[in-house]
């Protein structure tokens, strides 16, 4: 049915207030849930206000059955659980997160004023800030999205209820009793009665008022010279979640494993020159040297010896000497909660962090640690990578060498092998089967051992290690079963350290996929690995052996470049979320205030540009019009011209006479938006109503057709442009006299 | 059937109705909107009640109608020892064709004056109610057609409560529109005391339109355009009738369908092809009022007929017209 100016009904006063209680419930939920991004003990209270708050948004005459005595005690109670919390922790700002939880649950449990409104509104503000800076995620973005527009929606609602009211301001529910408003809310009405008010005019203002606050708060950030809040406050002991699975100094069989059933993403690796990729990148994070009883660790004297000091810089030199030409740039953005390990390809030139931090540098195990595990997302900018399998190590090379002359101990860190005597030999003497009685070059041995463990084991996520007495590994190992990345590796250390190989179990991410959308690297937690390093002797460095991938001499073979990519593309749906969570860091992160500068300068210059080519086009169409009006004219010319006209005209002529009849039909089919003739009509009674004087004899004849055309069938309308136009003069001659000011 | 009305129709219908108009303004003297608010009843085909005190001219008025027009016209005086049979006639045993032989009662004629019709019991009521719904008697089985045009005048005192039968409303909602003459303005009584001679009897009219003239007027309503917005009108002042808490009870469709008829024919009877939402909210109270019925105890019936009146017009306000 059409019903085109039917003024839409407005929301009643109680219908505002009820409006106006789901929306604070609705910034209580989101406030509170901000809690899950913080390492805060506040887990009994975030229930208990969530829970409380969904109760009394569904059921709203729950306060009212609130006792008194919680209404006396809530905030005597409240300041003497905020003084005993920072008493006894000694933490300020957990204890004002708790602190604003617990105001929130008070919030949703009383009937609110518009001070109360407004105190939920900053209340959560807080809550979500403090998030927010600590995550830095696009999690947290999206959550101060829906925030603000709950909040924009929520002060709306308070002007109206203002407005309503005549600015008079409501006394105070008294506790126990019942609003008026709160005694019949029903939800499902609530939302039909809001759904018929709406107006798509203004749905559509709100949403250009928030994506104008939305345009502002960006152009501020990227404006804003970045800091690292927690770094420059007290924040940093407040740190966000814990580690999901990670990666720790220790690797139990499984540890791996356990983190390749979480698919998130883990790191987002972006590189200046694509052609610089391996085929298989082995991002690695630690080395475990340590063997005893089924897990690898880093050992203590591992760390003590490679390790350098604890250093606090934003820069970090590693020993690749510089090369000529621009080195390729790769950025790094780990998340929180994967390792406090950095993954690096290998070594490296330089190193930068976004701010100063706290590392300590292991150059010769390839291995660069954070004194603390991040909290928030890190981004690193590695320069200049050594990308291969092979790692030089002269330490060792040289503790190697000398290892029987001087000190018989010397070296033996990452050869000893804690086994009974006879798991030894019975490995050594699988190592001789293997490899035979000879002692064969490091690549040559390492191969050979890969071919058998895959030869004799099969891959599985869900291994069994065959139960007896002794080792497990060698158990495993001298079995047939099936198994993971990380017995593979491990049984591959045992081995060649039983044949007298130097060896170590490597752990760190294999492969990932590109992200065809931001065209970056994306490793999952489900591309956790584990492999293995051998010492060549005549190399002085460390050979990559990965008896589950292929070996450090066919990776020489494999593509490179973007021909690597291909087989890599990611263009799923998933990567396309990927791809956003990417955009979302390369525009906060930023290593120096120069390029924070380079982007302001590319907005500009883009804005620049597109003015320039504006004008240009511009002024090329004038020319053409020029050049166009300056040949020379003759008969054909003004043919074709007269052509043109004709059928404009006859385009004009053919709305006017079927356009309108096809639109009306359009109309009716629309629905209830109305006829824009009958519109328009209404428009031009209301208006001659208003200004024009009823006695007059053509404002009376106007307003006769008027009203046809509003009201009358269509096959009786009079020519309606011509209404329009008699409409406009009665407008004008019929005009009244302004009456004369009394007094 | 086209679905608006033709120009020379609507000519012929404008001239015939302004004959119509002038005819009865010579016995009714300054009361043209009572005039018209008949006019419309009739063009609508529907019937007409009228509260009002004794001796302000409601029979005059039912009376210079049914005189303007070539039509027959009938009086009943209701009384309470009044039998159906006395309002519909009866079958007699005719001795000479040895047959039952319908004598015809007074409804049968064109325009029936009932006076003072809650006076009579309610049984007697009902059989005039039952030929205003139909048109028609049924005696014995047998059908008789009452006249076409068919239009029914009634005639009842609001105030005077001794030994009546007030209507029930569901009999109420077969009257199209309840109105009141009230008294006229004095230059215009001044005029009736000057000029008035004799009883009714005494009026002389001649006849204006013809009856087909008439039937054809009431065809040309349905055909009076109604826009959308306009029935949308309509039908919230119908639902918020329903929602009003001082109401007993909302009005019914046929309601509705009152209205709707009653403002095309006021738009025909004002020259008009199609309906302004002014033609609804004019008619309002007339087509309305009289189906609803407070929710609270009254004092007496005039009480509740302002109480009523009031509160339509206090939702006509509040919906938003057209625009």
């Amino acid at each position: 049915m059409s019903r085109p100016a039917v003024r839409r009904p407005q929301l009643a006063l109680a219908e505002l207030h009820q409006l106006k209680w789901l929306l604070g419930a609705a910034l209580t939920l989101l406030a509170v849930g901000t809690v899950l991004y913080m390492e805060v003990d506040a887990w009994v209270l975030m229930g208990l206000t969530a829970a409380a708050t969904l109760a009394t948004a569904v059921r709203p005459d729950l306060p009212s059955r609130v006792p008194r005595l919680v209404h006396w005690l809530a905030f005597p109670a409240m300041v003497a659980f905020f003084a005993g919390d920072l008493w006894l922790k000694t933490e300020i700002l957990p204890a004002m997160v708790r602190l604003a939880v617990m105001l929130l649950l008070y919030r949703n449990i009383t009937y609110r004023q518009r001070r109360d409104d407004l105190q939920v509104v900053v209340l959560g503000l807080f809550l979500v800030v403090v998030a927010g800076v600590l995550t830095v995620s696009l999690t947290f973005a999206a959550h101060l999205l829906v925030y603000t527009g709950c909040a924009l929606a929520l002060l709306l609602v308070i002007t109206l209820t203002d407005a309503a009211t005549g600015g008079k301001k409501l006394p105070p529910v008294p506790p126990g009793e019942l609003p008026d408003w709160a005694q019949d809310a029903d939800w499902r009405r609530l939302a039909e009665r809001v759904r018929a008010v709406t107006d798509w005019r203004v749905l559509g203002f709100g949403a250009v008022l928030f994506a104008g606050v939305v345009g502002v708060s960006a152009l501020l950030f990227l404006a804003i010279p970045r800091f690292q809040l927690e770094n420059s406050m007290f924040l940093d002991r407040l740190i966000t979640k814990k580690a999901r699975s990670g990666f720790s100094d220790t690797i139990k069989f499984g540890d791996v494993t356990e983190i390749q059933q979480d698919t998130s993403v883990a790191l987002s690796v972006d590189v200046s020159d694509q052609s610089q990729i391996p085929a298989s990148p082995y991002w690695r994070m630690l080395v475990l040297d340590h063997y005893e009883n089924g897990t690898f660790r880093l050992s203590l004297g591992l760390v003590g010896q490679e390790f350098g000091p604890v250093r606090t810089h934003a820069l970090v030199h590693g020993d690749v000497k510089p090369q000529l030409g621009a080195a390729t740039v790769w950025t790094f953005f780990l998340e929180s909660g994967v390792s406090r390990y950095l993954p690096l390809l290998g070594r490296f030139e330089l190193l930068r962090f976004r701010e100063v931090q706290n590392f300590r540098l292991a150059p010769n195990l390839g291995l660069l640690a954070l004194r603390e595990e991040p909290a928030a997302m890190t981004a690193y900018r590695v320069e200049g990578f050594e990308v291969s399998g092979v790692l030089p190590d002269p330490g060792f090379a040289q503790r190697w060498r000398e290892r029987t002359e001087a000190n018989p101990r010397r070296g033996t860190l990452q050869i000893r092998l804690p086994l009974e005597a006879a798991e030894q030999a019975r490995l050594a003497q699988v190592a001789r089967e293997i490899a035979g009685p000879a002692r064969l070059p490091a690549a040559e041995f390492a191969q050979r051992i890969e071919e058998w463990l895959r030869r004799n084991h099969a891959y599985t996520l869900s291994p069994s290690i065959p139960a007896g007495p002794g080792d497990p590994l060698v158990r495993w190992l001298t079995s047939r079963e099936a198994g993971h990345c990380e017995l593979f590796a491990g049984s591959f250390v045992l081995l060649a350290r039983a044949a007298g190989y130097p060896a170590r179990v490597v752990t760190g991410f294999r492969g990932g996929s590109w992200n065809g959308y931001s065209n970056n690297f994306t490793i999952r937690n489900s591309d956790a690995h584990a492999w293995a390093e051998i010492f060549d002797e005549a190399a002085g460095a460390w050979l990559r052996a990965d008896p589950l991938g292929t070996s450090a001499a066919a990776q020489a073979a494999e593509p490179r470049g973007e021909q690597a990519l291909v087989s890599r593309m990611d263009r799923s749906w998933k990567a396309r979320l990927d791809s956003l969570r990417v955009f979302w860091y390369r525009r906060i992160v930023s290593f120096d205030t120069a390029s924070q500068a380079e982007t302001l300068k590319a907005v500009k210059e883009a804005t620049q540009n597109t003015g320039k080519r504006l004008r240009e086009e511009f002024e090329a169409a004038v020319a053409k019009l020029k050049a166009w009006l300056a040949q020379p004219w003759d008969g054909r010319r003004f043919f074709r011209l007269a052509a043109a006209a004709a059928m404009a005209a006859a385009l004009v002529w053919a709305w006017r006479e079927f356009g309108r009849g096809w639109l009306a039909g359009w109309s009716r089919n629309r629905g209830a938006q109305g006829h824009p003739v009958r519109r328009e009509a209404g428009v031009w009674l209301r208006r001659l109503a208003e200004t024009a004087d009823p006695a007059d004899p053509r404002v009376r004849e106007a307003v006769a057709e008027l009203q046809r055309l509003r009201y009358g069938a269509p096959a009786t309308w009079p020519e309606p442009s011509g209404v329009f136009r008699r409409a406009k003069v009665a407008a004008k001659v019929g005009r009244r006299e302004a009456p004369a000011p009394v007094g | 059937m086209s679905d608006f009305v033709q120009p020379a129709q609507m000519n012929e219908s404008k001239q015939a109705l302004d004959r119509l108009r002038n005819n009865m303004r010579r016995t009714i003297r300054g009361k043209d909107n009572v005039v018209d608010e008949v006019l419309i009843c009739l063009v609508a085909g529907g019937h007409l009640l009228i509260e009002d005190l004794p001796g302000v001219g409601k029979t005059t008025l039912a009376y210079s109608l049914a005189r303007s027009m070539d039509c027959a016209f009938s009086r009943i005086q209701f009384t309470s020892d009044l039998l159906p049979s006395d309002v519909t006639g009866v079958a007699i045993y005719d001795e000479t064709i040895k047959e039952f032989v319908f004598k015809k009662g007074p409804v049968f004629a064109n325009v029936v004056l009932a006076d003072e019709i809650n006076r009579a019991t309610p049984k007697t009521q009902s059989a005039l109610l039952e030929v205003m719904d139909r048109a028609r008697v049924t005696i014995d089985g047998e059908a008789h057609a009452v006249g076409t045009p068919f239009m029914v005048f009634a005639t009842q005192n609001p105030v005077d409560y001794e030994g009546t039968f007030p209507l029930p409303e569901s009999q109420m909602d077969r009257f199209l529109m309840r109105l009141r003459m009230g008294y006229p303005e004095p230059a215009d009584e001044m005029e009736i005391l000057r000029s008035t001679r004799g009883g009714y009897d005494a009026i002389a009219l001649n006849p204006v339109l013809t009856r087909s003239e008439v039937l054809g007027l009431q065809a040309l309503v349905p055909q009076v355009f109604v826009e959308d917005s306009v029935l949308d009108f309509v039908l919230r002042i119908v639902g918020a009738t329903r929602t009003e808490a001082e109401f007993r009870a909302g009005v019914s469709v046929r309601g509705g369908l009152a209205l709707r008829t009653a403002a095309q024919a006021r738009a025909l009877v004002l020259g008009r092809d199609f309906v302004l939402p002014d033609d609804v909210t004019e008619l309002v109270a007339p087509v309305l009022a009289h189906r609803l019925a407070l929710a609270r105890q009254t004092s007496d019936a005039l009480e509740e007929r302002r109480a009523v009146t009031a509160a339509l017009k206090r939702i006509v306000g509040s919906l938003p017209a057209p625009k």
